[in-house]
């Protein structure tokens, strides 16, 4: 690898570390996956494959960092590649987690509501000025989310004229009642228009079933919540809820940090502190007994389950080896649970795991669709494979393949500005140290197999976890009957049970 | 990823063909679309430059060096699709995809996935009417892993019966998984089914749960002979490497794949459609209607294909956009529009798609559309929203220079739908040629009656006793 690599970054070393050679192993070794039956079509290793054994090391350009007057953290990663500028304003304190009861949705309408219209600018004015400038941009929140978030990208050329926008909507909000009437209709609409799909059946009971009564259990609105939504309470929300010393400004592309950062004083100085009550609700715990949960979806010709129980939060010390525990059983294409139902049995056309860690604990869940025919047998193995990862230590070859994987793919966050940009606003929002993710891949590569099957046998405890099935009823309810007993609900969200056919 | 034929116009001319892939999540079509006249301020050149060259089996070969991360793609682009399939076959040349990753000589079956994520890689391929695509991006140091991959099984696939069945049952699941258990799965099929007459884009990528079944190892043995040859190939590579090393490697991996006789040419002719066509299907899914109105238009890469691509954007690119306000904000009619020609070699598509708030009336939604068409027809379009939509593209291509791999699949497509690679570069100029003259006179040809076909996707009301909705 040449050093000239790096003619745009110039604050990027690269280097070659030796990495763990995982060629000379036997041929066709196969990572232990252990099947009563013989499977039709078996993975194979042949190890033929022209390797370079060493790891890509890289390191990641460092945005600049500033704290603006008003307490604004700032983050400006510098790119010139192309004339483009993206712009991501987080706003702690802001987020569905906050929102009192009954008012389920205030977050997210408050933030979509803030392009609807300002002081001096009508909805149609902003879209039209936004298009013609040939920029965009959104804000919205997520439900279980801490913040809100504005999103912008464009062209440098016109920077000025669309940031100012960007500010505009963000400090001068108006929150027109006739937009707001209209958004509440479109955001009925959604409501039932989400019942459809089933992946959103199977997100909305899954968060039920762990999350309990923290508030990220709930992943939509209700028609009574969206009622509750006035003016007035989308004012209040944005006066109290939307301050400076909570927020981070990141911005990536063709800007100047040194010509930039003076610039944001001026246009964030109507921006002040406030004081915010930023009171986190209790953590949500894990559940302790498995529980079974139908979603009766008729018609489907597949189920749709998720599995899981909570895990950790962000900044835990198991989040490093849960990282590499997840990408063995279920991170991918080369993940167990793919590997198996997928290319082995041919049951579905995907099954991953992966797992949410933000400032609380949030669950590690595995799921997937697959054809109803095959629910019963799908099920065996996801167990069987959860077990076999706490059972068993992973196999050294399999350990260190992961590990690698996860460490090499570093290099590929290196094309986009907004990659880089995104792993420092974590970093600075989770508050991990400085050198967080230069030291990620070494952190990564000292995992080891007892460090793996701990947390396997920590967080994924089979006996424990919430299982939930979006599917026809009338065939899998007796399929689920043996994991506990079943709880049923239909498509829209109400407990029921299985008509008799 | 499967996509949704047609959803919100988030990204210009692309997604209206239907692509079907071997793993969900990572794909991005890359649509090259660019447009620059009086936005382009800036001293910066949006140029990939690129050199080509064609190895003696006749695979054509373009390499484009950018140092500016320590990545590359690679993309091998065959000029094969579902349009090439017989009647009876349906589905099969995404099914033979899915076999490209079940072993070859030196790669044993799902030892590709395995290969490119243990060297912190990406991969994936797709199938699209017209051509079948497969790229992976690596870390520089890999360059000869990416090429020895696509290599190996260009010259010697490993086709087997198991492989071939595990595959089958894998291709079902995704059509259930992306047509079959989805609210408006079904919708793309009809349309297509009704619009066109010729077999070659009658039919879905997808294809039928039949045809599948009916797929062998014959055909597949024959379908890789003719079609996976070096000459009916285009392998374009992206990133930070040394022209003359990647080169030579190719050189050494690909040359000595024997050259095959030029698979035929499928005709892809349609009959003038002389009347409107209409359809109504039943979802069992679905909430609310969908109505699909699409018309006949000339083929990608021609002067009224890209007028009309502009007149996509004009009328569901963005907020500002006519359809979004009018339909969804202004009339509350719709929960969704999108409109924009498709991309074909042969005859293509303009395509509304707009999902009704349930309980409007169908009928008058319908005629909204056709008031705006009319209206586009009759009166030219503002000078704003011809300079929004050269904007709106100037910066998506812009955006999308950061990628490896758009720019490597972008070389595919254009070298296999056209012969023209160069068309990375001047697609901005044939964007700029546009005027709103053209926009009237291509709304007026082509939007009209006779050439429309309409499908309108009805939620299927609940058998009785079934589980009870909410509303």
């Amino acid at each position: 690898m040449r050093s000239k690599a790096f003619v745009r970054h110039s604050a990027c070393i690269v280097a070659l570390v030796s990495g763990v050679a995982f060629l000379g192993q036997n041929a066709s070794r196969l990572y232990a996956q252990e099947s009563i039956e013989t499977p039709p079509s078996k993975v194979e290793r042949k190890n033929q494959a022209p390797v370079s054994g060493e790891v890509l090391r890289v390191k990641l350009p460092k945005p600049i960092e500033a704290k603006l007057q008003n307490g604004l953290t700032v983050l400006i990663l510098e790119d010139h590649r192309t004339p483009s500028v993206f712009v991501q304003l987080h706003i702690g304190g802001a987020g569905a987690l906050y929102e009192p009861p009954g008012i389920t949705g205030l977050a997210n309408a408050t933030a979509q509501m803030l392009r609807e219209g300002t002081k001096t600018r009508t909805s149609v004015q902003i879209a039209e000025e936004i298009d013609r400038l040939g920029a965009s941009l959104g804000a919205g929140g997520s439900f279980g989310s801490s913040q809100v978030a504005l999103d912008a990208s464009g062209l440098s050329d016109n920077f000025d004229s669309w940031f100012a926008l960007v500010v505009d909507v963000l400090l001068n909000p108006s929150f027109p009642r006739d937009e707001l009437e209209k958004l509440k209709q479109r955001l009925r609409a959604q409501l039932r228009q989400q019942r459809s799909a089933a992946n959103f059946l199977v997100n909305e009971r899954f968060n039920r079933a762990v999350y309990g009564d923290h508030p990220a259990a709930i992943v939509s609105p209700t028609s009574e919540s969206l009622d509750a939504l006035t003016q007035e309470a989308l004012m209040k929300w944005h006066r109290e809820r939307y301050a400076p010393q909570n927020a981070l400004l990141g911005i990536a592309g063709d800007v100047r940090a040194k010509e930039l950062i003076p610039q944001l004083e001026k246009w964030f100085a109507g921006w002040q502190r406030n004081d915010v009550e930023r009171t986190r609700p209790a953590n949500p715990v894990a559940a302790t007994s498995r529980k079974v949960y139908l979603v009766h979806r008729p018609n489907s010709v597949q189920t749709t389950v998720a599995l899981g129980n909570i895990a950790i939060d962000r900044r835990s010390p198991d989040y490093i080896p849960m990282v590499v525990m997840n990408h063995i059983l279920g991170g991918g294409v080369s993940g167990r649970l793919f590997l198996n139902l997928r290319e082995e049995k041919g049951y579905t056309y995907g099954v991953y795991s992966d797992f949410s860690a933000r400032r609380y604990p949030g669950p590690w869940r595995a799921g997937g669709s697959m054809r109803t025919e095959v629910t019963a047998a799908a099920l065996v193995e996801f167990f069987k494979e959860i077990n076999h990862i706490r059972d068993q230590t992973v196999p050294p070859t399999e350990l260190e393949d992961s590990k690698r994987a996860i460490a090499a793919r570093f290099a590929l966050s290196l094309e986009q500005p907004t990659a880089i940009l995104g792993l420092a606003v974590s970093r600075v929002q989770f508050r991990l140290p400085e050198d967080y993710w230069d030291t990620y891949p070494a952190k990564i590569m000292a995992v080891t197999a007892e460090d793996v099957q701990r947390v396997a046998r920590k967080y994924l405890d089979p006996e424990a976890m919430q299982l939930v099935a979006v599917g026809d009823g009338l065939k899998i309810q007796s399929v689920l009957e043996p994991y506990g007993p079943v709880e049923v609900y239909d498509s829209g969200g109400k407990l029921t049970s299985i008509p008799k056919p | 990823m499967p996509e949704q034929p047609v959803k919100t116009a988030k990204s210009f001319v692309a997604g209206l063909i239907v692509l079907v892939s071997i793993v969900a999540g990572t794909v991005l079509e890359s649509a090259e679309s660019d447009y620059d006249r009086t936005a382009a301020k800036s001293t910066k050149s949006f140029d990939v430059p690129f050199k080509e060259f064609r190895l003696n089996n006749g695979l054509r070969v373009i390499l484009a060096e950018d140092h500016s991360a320590p990545t590359y793609s690679i993309c091998v682009t065959y000029n094969v699709g579902s349009r090439d399939e017989r009647p009876g076959r349906t589905g099969f040349a995404h099914l033979f995809e899915h076999m490209l990753f079940q072993g070859s000589e030196n790669v044993g079956k799902g030892e590709h996935f395995i290969l490119i994520q243990n060297n912190g890689g990406s991969a994936n391929g797709t199938t699209n009417a017209e051509r079948t695509n497969y790229f992976e991006t690596l870390p520089a140091n890999q360059l000869e892993l990416g090429i020895f991959l696509e290599a190996d099984r260009m010259r010697a696939l490993n086709i087997t019966q198991a492989n071939l069945d595990n595959q089958r049952q894998t291709v079902q699941e995704e059509r259930r998984q992306s047509f079959d258990n989805r609210p408006y799965g079904r919708t793309y099929e009809a349309v297509i089914e009704t619009a066109y007459v010729n077999f070659a884009y009658q039919h879905s990528v997808i294809g039928s749960m039949e045809d599948l079944n009916s797929a062998t190892v014959q055909d597949a043995v024959d379908f890789f002979r003719i079609y996976y040859a070096p000459n009916n190939a285009v392998l374009s590579l992206v990133g930070d490497f040394q022209m003359n090393v990647a080169l030579s490697l190719i050189k050494k991996y690909f040359e000595s794949i024997p050259a095959q006789p030029v698979p035929p040419t499928p005709d892809v002719t349609e009959p003038e459609q002389k009347t409107e066509r209409r359809k109504v299907i039943e979802d069992a899914f679905a909430q609310a209607p969908r109505l699909d109105i699409v018309y006949k238009i000339p083929p990608g890469n021609t002067p009224d294909w890209y007028a009309l691509s502009v007149l996509g954007q004009v009328l569901s690119g963005g907020v500002s956009s006519r359809l979004y306000q009018k339909l969804i904000k202004d009339k509350e009619v719709a929960l969704s529009a999108s409109a924009g020609p498709d991309e074909r070699r042969g005859p293509s598509l303009f395509w509304f798609s707009i999902t009704a708030r349930p309980g409007i009336d169908l009928a008058a939604l319908e005629k909204l559309v056709y008031e705006d068409i009319e209206r586009l027809q009759n009166q030219e379009i503002a000078d704003w929203e011809l300079s929004k939509v050269q904007m709106q593209l100037r910066r998506q291509r812009a955006q999308q220079r950061y990628s490896t791999r758009a720019r490597a699949n972008a070389f595919g497509h254009y070298v296999v739908y056209y012969n023209d690679p160069q068309l990375i570069n001047s697609l901005q100029h044939k964007y700029s040629q546009v005027t709103k003259g053209d926009l009237q006179r291509v709304a007026r040809t082509y939007l009209k009656e006779s050439q429309r076909t309409v499908v309108t996707t009805m939620p299927k009301p609940a058998t009785a006793k079934a589980a009870p909705e909410d509303r």
